[in-house]
């Protein structure tokens, strides 16, 4: 599949650029992030606050997809396993009295070695195995934690923390988490490792001849995408204050968390971060409007992107841009 | 344990085997000609168990002659699939991204139909069978798995003989061994992908039938079906209908007597673990190490 990147590779090369093109792609973001931190300005209610946050928790575990999926080209269906298990960890964490971010590390952590399971079994394969194993695992880890005793089973776990509960306070966590998802996204597709991952995304042959190692590499970027999902896990857990193994762990949110890279374009910096707005913003309203049918509305979008527009609103965007500017220029 | 309880556990495992096998090679006859998981997998076994549920529910049908006239309805219904959708996409030597994500919509909008025609709730096929059962000294034989495990049996006996034995099945196997190879004798690879897709999709609905007399099911019905239909192949060596069969008996042999061992309720994490074990252990499957074996002597 070919992908277009926003933010080149060798864009710090061109020394003829004036300093305002170089940094006018990141003038955009920059607002946006500049727009979120000054929310309070605009004296939202409650409601507004609680979207913004779950989408910004949205936008960090798309991001963390999109560094797998999109960058390496390894479809997950199991990143509900991650941001789960993140979940978990931190909830337990915070009620044995460790501070909440060192708990939303702890998570991290585990998700990050929870991810070698699945990961060091099929990434020596090419072929399916990895897509269908995540399948598996998110079903059987699913079944796991529902029939286990000490965090509550089906029923679900309470976190107990002391204190006030300010809104604001888990909103800038999550948006602070997201900005971080986002600056990893971009440091990986600029870095060496990105590189690799692209390469073997269009032919893992050629790039283990030229000296990358499929096998680490694809280890290593799922580690981390894990931990970044297991690290929203935590943040939405404190935040929610209860979980339970169909919230946490079910399968649709393995699908809304591949869902959402697609939708704004896989395999871009942006596109999972557009994705994620557009999944996170639409999909509640959907929920209400077709409690039946609105995985039949996602599913049905999934198979046009993927037949008729696979670079997602990033392409769609790309695609207007060339029609516009060259029907100018010809 | 007692010697009688041991063979009702071998009997049982072999039954369900048998089941298995037929619902694994339809996902392996796709993914043989086309490198294509049927993520929709699932999703055909659904719908394959509703219309031998309305087939008995509105038309008293039996179960088995509803299983039998699900061969040709789902046949037409994969090869519209495959003209709709499948044919569009770019094929490759391994799974890629877009015919994983393809399918796997498809298997959204399949379970989310029947959930709009269905509902939630579960139903299940009862019929006068369903609890009656065979009884030999100290062993007993479930009459609906006996009368299951005879119909997957036949419909495996019947693919054999189409794949060995008509020049649609002799391009099958030339397309799974080597597609280029397939292409330079003659062979209208369009076509038969099509027709395979139809025939994996044939065998995939008609096993979510005789699933449907075991079961009950609901829309969601399928997705543990899914895993395990992969974990068979995988053990089978991805590519071989041989493979297909030892796949099918290792798993039901692994899930049945799993009971001794692991509380019933674990029994979904069983597949997973025999994925795990088996891509570490034998990565060609079984049929992999039959090979390696013969190679040797």
């Amino acid at each position: 599949m070919e992908q277009e990147a926003p933010v080149g590779v060798n864009e710090g090369g061109d020394a003829g650029k004036s300093f305002l093109s170089r940094f006018a792609p990141a003038a955009a973001p920059l607002l946006a992030v500049v727009a979120l931190i000054a929310l309070p300005l605009w004296n939202p209610g409650p409601n507004t606050v609680r979207l913004l946050f779950v989408t910004l928790t949205l936008v960090t575990t798309s991001v963390a997809w999109n560094l797998l999926g999109g960058f390496g080209g390894q479809v997950s269906f199991g990143f509900a396993v991650f941001y789960g298990l993140g979940a978990y960890t931190a909830a337990l964490s915070i009620n044995g009295g460790i501070p909440p971010a060192v708990a939303f590390a702890i998570g991290a952590a585990v998700a990050a070695l929870a991810s070698l399971l699945i990961g060091l079994p099929t990434f020596r394969l090419k072929g399916p195995y990895f897509a269908i194993a995540t399948i598996g695992v998110s079903e059987a880890v699913r079944v796991v934690m529902t029939n286990l005793p000490w965090t509550g089973g089906a029923s679900g776990y309470r976190i107990l923390e002391k204190g006030r509960f300010f809104q604001m306070h888990h909103y800038y966590t999550a948006l602070a988490l997201a900005v971080l998802a986002v600056g990893i996204s971009i440091l990986v597709r600029r870095s060496k490792l990105g590189l690799a991952l692209i390469a073997i995304r269009e032919d893992q042959d050629a790039a283990s001849d030229l000296g990358v190692n499929p096998f680490t590499t694809k280890l290593l970027v799922h580690a981390l995408a894990a931990a970044l999902a297991g690290a929203a896990g935590g943040v939405y857990a404190r935040y929610a204050a209860f979980i339970d193994p169909e919230g946490v762990f079910a399968f649709r949110n393995g699908v809304a968390i591949l869902l959402m890279p697609i939708i704004g374009g896989v395999g871009t910096i942006w596109g999972p971060v557009i994705g994620a707005f557009v999944y996170g913003l639409i999909h509640e309203e959907v929920v209400a409007y077709f409690p039946q049918a609105h995985l039949l509305i996602f599913g049905s979008l999934l198979i046009l992107i993927i037949l008729f527009e696979p670079g997602g609103v990033v392409g769609l965007f790309n695609r207007l841009m060339r029609l516009f500017v060259g029907g100018r220029k010809s | 344990m007692s010697a009688a309880d041991l063979l009702n556990l071998f009997i049982a495992a072999f039954l369900l085997a048998g089941v298995y096998a037929a619902m694994s090679v339809g996902m392996t006859i796709i993914y043989g000609v086309m490198k294509i998981v049927n993520l929709a997998h699932a999703g055909f076994l659904m719908l394959g168990a509703y219309f031998v549920y309305e087939a008995y529910d509105r038309f008293q049908i039996d179960p088995l002659l509803g299983v039998l006239l699900a061969f040709p309805v789902f046949f037409f219904i994969g090869m519209g699939v495959h003209w709709l959708l499948v044919r569009r996409i770019p094929t490759s030597d391994v799974p890629t991204l877009t015919s994983l994500l393809l399918l796997f919509g498809l298997w959204l909008v399949l379970q989310n139909v029947g959930y709009l025609v269905w509902g939630n709730a579960d139903r299940a096929i009862l019929t006068p069978r369903t609890l009656s059962s065979i009884e030999i000294g100290p062993i007993s034989f479930p009459t609906v798995r006996l009368a299951v495990f005879g119909a997957a049996v036949v419909s495996l006996a019947v693919l054999e003989f189409v794949l060995h034995r008509t020049w649609f099945g002799r391009s099958v196997r030339a397309l799974m061994q080597n597609k280029e190879g397939g292409q330079i004798v003659g062979v209208n690879v369009q076509r038969t992908a099509q027709v395979a897709f139809g025939v994996g999709i044939a065998f995939t609905g008609a096993a979510g039938g005789l699933l449907a007399m075991l079961y009950s099911f609901s829309p969601d019905f399928g997705a543990p079906f899914l895993l395990r239909a992969f974990v068979i192949i995988v053990l089978g060596g991805l590519e071989s209908f041989a493979g297909v069969a030892i796949g099918a008996v290792i798993l039901a042999l692994a899930e049945t007597f799993s009971i001794l061992a692991l509380p019933a309720s674990y029994q979904p994490a069983i597949a997973f673990s025999l994925l795990v074990v088996a891509l570490i252990v034998l990565p060609d499957g079984v049929a992999g190490l039959w090979n390696k074996r013969r190679r040797w002597v």
